[in-house]
């Protein structure tokens, strides 16, 4: 009788789960193409960190202990479930081996208890502590959630205790505290009914849970994990290239509509919580821009689930919200389910620009000149190398032996007046260590990084093929740059098109000079505050070798949001070139900066340099902005000063 | 041998005419307003049309944003190469032509093999020089002959820019405040000198993020672009932004109490002084001589 009963529920829910989920599978498997299949052994480390070590949650202690003892409950409660059944058949059976191992029953007893804890906690978090990351979530559907999970551990708890009071426990019952001591309370003919009744609770709400998960948000506890699986493994700054070989039709540029987004994309879209944290970190939202990182993927998801054919842009979101993004990744960087908002970001540009023509009228003047001039501003060319007048640079003449460091001067340090101070220190150290190095001059072009950003990948990789080609003919084998964003499009970007060729950023390649004693830096009396360029530390992982230069020159302090979690200057994305509304967010960073104490802001790029200059003087705080390279020859100045003096 | 010009209003036109004049007689019209609301496809199909029917070896037009448009149209439509922006055609086999490119600051020169060369002119770049008018093409029949297609591009409708006037892009002399004016009331003083000198009054990205002017003042890369005869400058440091665009001004005046800013090397003749006292006593002196 009972085994009908289970099997009839085992049917139901099997079934109504089967039927959503192949549903979910098919909007997926329609999607796009995207070439998610290699480097395992990577992905295999990426499931173990953040799926089973839950590092992207641990990044909130608070909500990420909650997160994890709950979800490590999950994998240690996940054979109870099949205990149960057995038990829902026949109360004097159980799991063969496991269901009568004393140190399971401990498991088992102390992750009831933690996923309880888990679930007060959450309640907690959501109704008391109310943090402003879930606005705009759906926090009814969660409540219920997590109710649900409260019933099944509940309803666990009391089946285990009513079957000790029983004596029905294959396991020794002083292994199961929790319930032992729970059973100590139960007598009486009830008790036999209360076993029967947690456990059915118990079977029941696992398979009505099975079946409401595919059509919430908590979808995430099947798909997370695969979403995980398939994140990006090395190069996270790098672009998808568009294939313009492909025949007209297939030719995919950015999305238009739902079923222009990739697999993975849809996949991201069903893995959302709506936990916020993306929309917590994101400089554009944190400053009064439309653009939330969380809501655009819920609106995207929206679409998807409808399987609507109209144009995301504007039915999804607005166009303001494609344009706020600074690409700075923040929101990949906190998200605990591998989401990679910047890819959505990018596609939904890309359709915009190369098919709409449709962007930000001021930005229309940077594509045109990078396009025209080779550089966003329309300067000539031939004014290239005004910067390195005087300095006795190389200028690497076609046919010329290549030198063993090419340095990459970038657009920004070879024609604005602040950013250019950075390139003149570096070629003043490489000079003072005896470094053999060259500079491309008037054959240099934008590596087409803002073009890219923006969407127009036809400029971007007409830039890219065109550089490419000059790096190659020069056979050039190691690029030193000052420009972070160089350094992403040149290390992780080029060898998409044949240009493969190690690059370091300036920051790194002075460190080691220090390292190895060719420059010998005393630090002096500044205090120092060092900004992270976010495709320096997030998208490449260049953390370290900035900071070493910044403690080789001063005293330094870190600011709240540093490394990984550093918070954009506003300039990334190409939002250089873009008017911007609401608070400034390079306001925003000059005042967490200033709050350190500092006297002094380093930076590792010029675009920073010039955002955060611009930020100090429009709050009129008293920091200098200065490349760490223009720090670190001060150091070394001292330290002549001194060889002098002695 | 015939030549074709199409025409639109305005001086780069005549200028078109000019260069044009040295490469054959007699010279044929299109308007830039046969097609009317205008359409570039359906202005490119009238003039691919009257070029073959007149036998004509050479197309021009003022390398204006239309021409540029219709002429580009022109070329994929016959399948031939396309100089834009020249300053100077020389006749021949091949026809050389110098280009100004890289938004001005590089003259390139360039042989253009073609059986029909299809050049546009650099606006006022160009000395206009007298000659007979050229001959109108009697567009009727040709226009009879465009297709649908033709006008799949077309103008719908015009919106004029708030504020009406001389637009900031165009003015002759414009005046503008930086960081330096210090408030939104400190524009009075940039104001009073721009209504004396019948200017337009730009300021740079920092004032319009303050609030204290609206973005459609605002010279800059992401802001107005403008060449006027004469630019001046106040309590602007030269940002690579702004002078992104206002490298078109012929003529820079900056203030600024700073020498080292970089605006001061940048400009035609700096003062070095607070504009709150200079500005003011360039306004006295022009009214005191009128």
């Amino acid at each position: 009788m009972s085994a009908v009963a289970l099997a009839i529920a085992l049917l139901v829910a099997g079934g109504l789960f089967a039927r959503r989920a192949l549903l979910l599978f098919r909007i997926v498997r329609a999607g796009a193409p995207s070439n998610r299949f290699g480097e395992i052994p990577d992905r295999a480390r990426a499931e173990a960190v953040v799926v089973v070590g839950q590092s992207k949650l641990l990044q909130r202690l608070g909500p990420g202990l909650m997160h994890a003892v709950i979800f490590w409950g999950f994998l240690v409660l996940f054979p109870t479930i099949v205990i149960a059944m057995i038990g829902a058949v026949d109360p004097h059976a159980t799991l063969p081996w496991l269901g009568a191992q004393g140190w399971y029953a401990t498991l088992v007893d102390a992750f009831a208890v933690l996923v309880l804890a888990g679930v007060i906690a959450a309640f907690y978090i959501r109704k008391v502590q109310r943090p402003a990351r879930f606005k705009g979530s759906h926090l009814g559907e969660a409540d219920v959630i997590l109710a649900w999970i409260a019933g099944i551990v509940i309803s666990l708890l009391a089946w285990h205790s009513s079957q000790i009071a029983l004596g029905l426990n294959d396991y020794p019952r002083e292994w199961a505290p929790v319930s032992n001591l729970l059973a100590h309370t139960l007598s009486g003919s009830w008790v036999s009914i209360l076993e029967r009744v947690a456990v059915w609770t118990h079977v029941l709400l696992i398979l009505g849970f099975l079946v409401y998960l595919p059509y919430s948000k908590h979808l995430h506890i099947l798909v997370a994990a695969v979403n995980v699986f398939f994140t990006r493994t090395r190069a996270r700054g790098r672009l998808e290239p568009v294939d313009f070989e492909k025949p007209e039709a297939e030719v995919r540029l950015g999305a238009a509509t739902a079923s222009d987004l990739t697999w993975k994309q849809i996949l991201d879209t069903m893995s959302c919580t709506e936990c916020g944290r993306c929309q917590d970190a994101c400089p554009a939202y944190n400053t009064g821009k439309e653009l939330s990182p969380k809501l655009l993927i819920m609106a995207l998801r929206d679409q998807v689930r409808a399987q609507s054919d109209k144009p995301l842009v504007p039915n999804a979101v607005t166009d303001n919200v494609v344009w706020d993004c600074v690409t700075c990744g923040a929101c990949i960087q906190e998200c605990p389910v591998g989401i990679e908002h910047i890819d959505h970001i990018v596609d939904l540009r890309r359709n915009l620009v190369m098919l709409e023509s449709r962007f930000p009228e001021e930005a229309g003047t940077m594509l045109r000149d990078v396009d025209r001039a080779s550089n966003p501003w329309g300067k000539a060319p031939s004014d290239r190398t005004s910067w390195a007048e005087g300095l006795g640079v190389r200028v690497l003449q076609p046919g010329e032996a290549p030198p063993d460091v090419l340095l990459w001067v970038g657009c920004a340090p070879a024609f604005d007046e602040r950013a250019r101070q950075g390139a003149i220190s570096t070629a003043k150290l490489l000079l003072a260590a005896g470094v053999d190095f060259a500079i491309l001059g008037p054959r240099e072009s934008c590596t087409g990084d803002p073009a890219r950003r923006m969407g127009d990948e036809y400029t971007y990789q007409r830039l890219a093929k065109d550089n490419v080609a000059t790096l190659n003919a020069s056979k050039v084998t190691k690029i030193v740059t000052t420009c972070p964003h160089c350094f992403n499009t040149i290390g992780n970007e080029y060898p998409d098109f044949g240009g493969r060729y190690e690059v370091v950023h300036h920051t790194e390649f002075l460190a080691e000079l220090v390292r190895d004693g060719k420059l010998q830096p005393v630090a002096g009396d500044r205090t120092i505050t060092y900004h992270d360029s976010c495709y320096l530390a997030r998208h490449n992982d260049v953390i370290g070798a900035p900071r070493e230069l910044a403690a080789a020159s001063g005293k330094t302090v870190e600011m709240a949001r540093h490394g990984k979690r550093t918070f954009c200057c506003g300039a990334g994305g190409a939002r250089m070139w873009m008017e911007e509304r609401g608070k400034p967010i390079n306001e925003e960073r000059v005042r967490e900066a200033a709050s350190t104490g500092a006297d002094t802001l380093a930076v590792g790029c010029p675009f920073c340099t010039v955002m955060l200059d611009d930020g100090v003087r429009n709050t009129g705080t008293k920091l200098q902005v200065i490349d760490l390279a223009s720090l670190l020859s001060e150091a070394v100045e001292r330290k002549r000063a001194q060889g002098s003096a002695t | 041998m015939s030549v074709l010009v199409l025409m639109e209003e305005g001086d780069p036109s005549q200028q078109a005419l000019t260069l044009a004049r040295a490469f054959g007689d007699p010279l044929h019209a299109v308007r830039m307003e046969a097609a009317s609301p205008f359409a570039p496809d359906a202005v490119a199909a009238i003039l691919q049309r009257a070029a073959d029917d007149l036998a004509a070896t050479a197309v021009f037009a003022a390398g204006t944003d239309r021409g540029n448009d219709v002429m580009a149209r022109l070329a994929a439509r016959m399948d031939l190469p396309f100089a834009a922006n020249c300053v100077e055609a020389t006749l021949g086999d091949p026809v050389v032509v110098v280009r100004s490119r890289w938004g001005g600051s590089l003259l390139e020169t360039a042989n253009l093999h073609s059986p029909r060369a299809l050049i546009t002119v650099q606006p006022h770049a160009v000395r206009v020089s007298d000659g007979p008018p050229p001959i109108d093409v009697d567009v009727k029949p040709y226009l009879e002959t465009l297709e649908p297609a033709d006008r799949l591009v077309q103008v719908e409708e015009h919106v004029a820019p708030p504020g009406g006037g001389v637009s900031l892009a165009e003015a002759k002399v414009v005046v503008s405040g930086g960081r330096g004016v210090g408030s939104k009331e400190g524009f009075a003083i940039i104001e009073e000198l721009a209504g004396l000198l019948g200017a337009r009054v730009g300021c740079s990205r920092v004032v319009t993020s303050a609030g204290w002017r609206p973005h459609a003042d605002q010279v800059g890369q992401t802001g107005t672009k403008i060449s006027p005869d004469l630019y001046i400058a106040c309590g602007i440091s030269g940002a690579t932004q702004h002078m992104a665009g206002c490298k078109g001004a012929k003529r820079i005046l900056a203030i600024n109490s700073d020498p080292e800013a970089p605006i001061m090397s940048l400009a035609d003749y700096a003062v070095v002084g607070d504009l709150k006292e200079v500005v003011p006593a360039i306004s006295a002196e022009i009214k005191k001589l009128r």
